[in-house]
């Protein structure tokens, strides 16, 4: 009896923040079909009267989100795969190789993760002015082909592999390359995935950085075209959640097929894997 | 291919040696064990034939070729190690085909191969299955197969049974063993385990401490032993140990004074302990009294009390009642004598005609 009011209590618990996190979700697509007036009204009405379903085919209308989307897609592919290149290496050598200073450097590394993103902005900005990079692809995507916290995590994982696994290895004619490739990257695959999807996610819906370091409308990635029905005379709620409908679905598609290797690779620290 | 250490030394940190000047040959074709207690440097000794490790001075050879800046893929060793170390996520058939596929060894050719020593180590059912999915017996079977598969120079093993269970590991040796002889391959064999030892090896090298104490067969270890830590180290149950001056005069006709004179330790074979009179093969008589008697099935243990040390014997005749006073006859085999530095100074071949 005390097990069944626990097991009760547990998925109470479970659905009501499932539902706090579904909230704003469900009021987007609520407000996406709603007409303008209702978007505004008080009390919000969570149903409206009339499914306004043209409201989708409007906002596609009001910008070229063609372009951002063909924009988005290239910015997150070229990030993603540059930055799990470079992570990689990174985590191999701070895993694996002895080389002069790796301890201090890997400190003055994880130093940067306790620097908030939002300082980097000025100076990174400076930086790509200098380079005359702003408002080109490059400006997009360069500051983003390295990260610590994915170096960080691959290190963690690459440790965790037996040194055994490296000098059978090498006893069976592996170099240090063919190691890292064949051997131990395969073998970290669950790790790999959930920094990729991470990667993925955040290059995705990158806002800020994109705003500043692009004017033009043919580099616009796709949440800063959202920006489209934002003007003067006020925002359009109704189009608004529904371009934003389409921005999110490609990522939730994602989420919905890798979650097992998400969940995984997060958990993994401290959990039997 | 014979192996041959010339003064080898290795110390990580330039100070403190781990090993110290190690001379020895292994000879082509044969089974070598590797023996000795934990920390004893056993393994370092097999990394430094792998080529993993690198000895600060000394040179290693292979044949007449001196291989001490070769590395592991050079020297083409082939290894096993404690925890299998097999590639979790390829199969069975993978794992094995791994050095060839390094090798660059044609696809077909690989795979003819591969299974071929699959056969040779029972694994042929399981091609495959990933590692993960196997017991332990097979996955170190399969690290067998794998570590057979470039045809190596000499087959080294890391303690390659502590992970599995008793019955398993009797059952593993055997298989290492026979896999060696139908291979002909030259082997070494790390292990803590003395009963491993005993039962694979054509000859065994006791390490303690990074010096070889003693490296022959496994009869002449016993039989023979070349200072008191062997003497100590191998047999079971434990020999006796005593001191010198435990003794009254119960040597003192039997044993050369000038001897007697430098011993520091008595050694006793439990079953250098009769307690019937042997005639030419007893070396003196003792007076001890029981303390504990025990008898199961076959054997009958008896715990002595003589001149107030402990000695325990495993070849009593007659029934003991606990407090009596037992006469003992000492065996020339199985007696021997150490001196201060615990050197074998009396017993043995050497010593007793």
């Amino acid at each position: 009896m005390k097990r069944k009011t626990a097991i009760i209590l547990r998925y109470v618990i479970l659905v009501l923040g499932a539902i706090i996190m579904l909230m704003p979700f469900l009021w987007m697509l609520s407000t996406s079909l709603k007409t303008q007036p209702e978007t505004v009204k008080i009390p919000p009405i969570w149903i409206p009267k009339h499914l306004m379903f043209s409201n989708y085919v409007n906002a596609l209308k009001e910008a070229p989100f063609l372009r951002y989307f063909i924009n988005s897609v290239f910015v997150t592919t070229v990030t993603t795969a540059g930055q799990l290149l470079t992570s990689i290496l990174a985590a191999f050598a701070f895993s694996r190789l002895n080389f002069y200073g790796k301890n201090i450097l890997f400190v003055i590394f994880l130093g940067t993760m306790m620097v908030p993103g939002e300082m980097l902005i000025i100076p990174n900005f400076v930086t790509l002015s200098q380079l005359h990079l702003v408002n080109t692809y490059g400006a997009l995507i360069i500051p983003w082909l390295a990260s610590f916290f994915t170096v960080f995590t691959l290190r963690q994982t690459f440790q965790s592999v037996p040194d055994q696994i490296y000098y059978a290895a090498k006893i069976d004619g592996a170099s240090d390359w063919h190691y890292l490739w064949h051997v131990l990257v395969p073998i970290s695959k669950s790790t790999i995935t959930a920094v990729t999807v991470l990667q993925v996610i955040g290059s995705w819906n990158a806002f800020m950085w994109p705003l500043i370091v692009t004017n033009t409308e043919n580099l616009r990635t796709l949440p800063v075209g959202l920006q489209a029905f934002t003007s003067d005379a006020g925002t359009n709620y109704a189009l608004l959640m529904a371009a934003s409908t389409f921005v999110i679905i490609p990522m939730v598609i994602l989420y919905v097929f890798l979650q097992k290797y998400i969940i995984a690779g997060i958990s993994k620290t401290g959990l039997k894997g | 291919m014979e192996v041959t250490f010339k003064d080898v030394s290795l110390s990580y940190d330039g100070s403190r040696e781990i090993l110290h000047r190690l001379n020895f040959t292994i000879p082509e074709g044969t089974l070598v064990s590797i023996l000795g207690p934990s920390g004893c440097g056993k393994s370092t000794t097999l990394m430094m034939i792998s080529g993993l490790l690198a000895p600060t001075s000394g040179h290693i050879f292979f044949g007449d070729e001196d291989v001490t800046k070769q590395d592991a893929l050079q020297r083409k060793v082939g290894m096993v190690f404690q925890n299998y170390a097999l590639y979790p996520h390829l199969k069975v058939l993978d794992n094995i085909m791994f050095p060839l596929k390094m090798a660059k060894v044609p696809k077909a050719e690989r795979r003819e191969k591969a299974i071929k020593l699959a056969k040779l180590v029972h694994v042929d059912d399981q091609l495959d299955k990933k590692p993960g999915s196997l017991s332990g017996g097979q996955q170190q079977r399969v690290a067998i197969a794998r570590a057979l598969a470039k045809e190596p120079s000499l087959l080294l093993l890391d303690e390659p049974l502590s992970n599995l269970d008793a019955r398993l590991r009797i059952e593993m040796r055997q298989e290492i063993r026979r896999i060696q002889q139908e291979t002909g391959v030259t082997t070494i064999f790390v292990t803590h385990d003395q009963d491993e030892a005993l039962h694979i090896s054509d000859h065994i090298m006791v390490l303690n401490s990074g010096k070889i104490q003693q490296f022959s067969s496994a009869e002449t270890l016993y039989d023979n032993p070349s200072n008191l830590f062997i003497a100590q180290f191998i047999g079971e149950p434990v020999i006796n140990t005593i001191d010198i001056e435990d003794f009254d005069d119960e040597l003192t006709d039997h044993v050369d004074a000038e001897i007697l004179k430098r011993a520091k330790k008595v050694g006793i074979r439990p079953e250098a302990l009769q307690d019937h009179d042997t005639g030419a093969d007893t070396l003196a008589t003792i007076t001890t009294k029981v303390k504990t008697f025990e008898k199961f099935g076959r054997e009958k243990n008896a715990l002595l009390d003589f001149h107030g040390k402990r000695l325990l014997t495993t070849e009593i005749e007659a029934e003991l009642a606990e407090g009596q006073e037992l006469p003992l006859y000492l065996q020339k085999s199985g007696f021997y004598l150490f001196d201060q530095e615990g050197t074998r100074i009396f017993g043995g071949d050497q010593d007793v005609e």
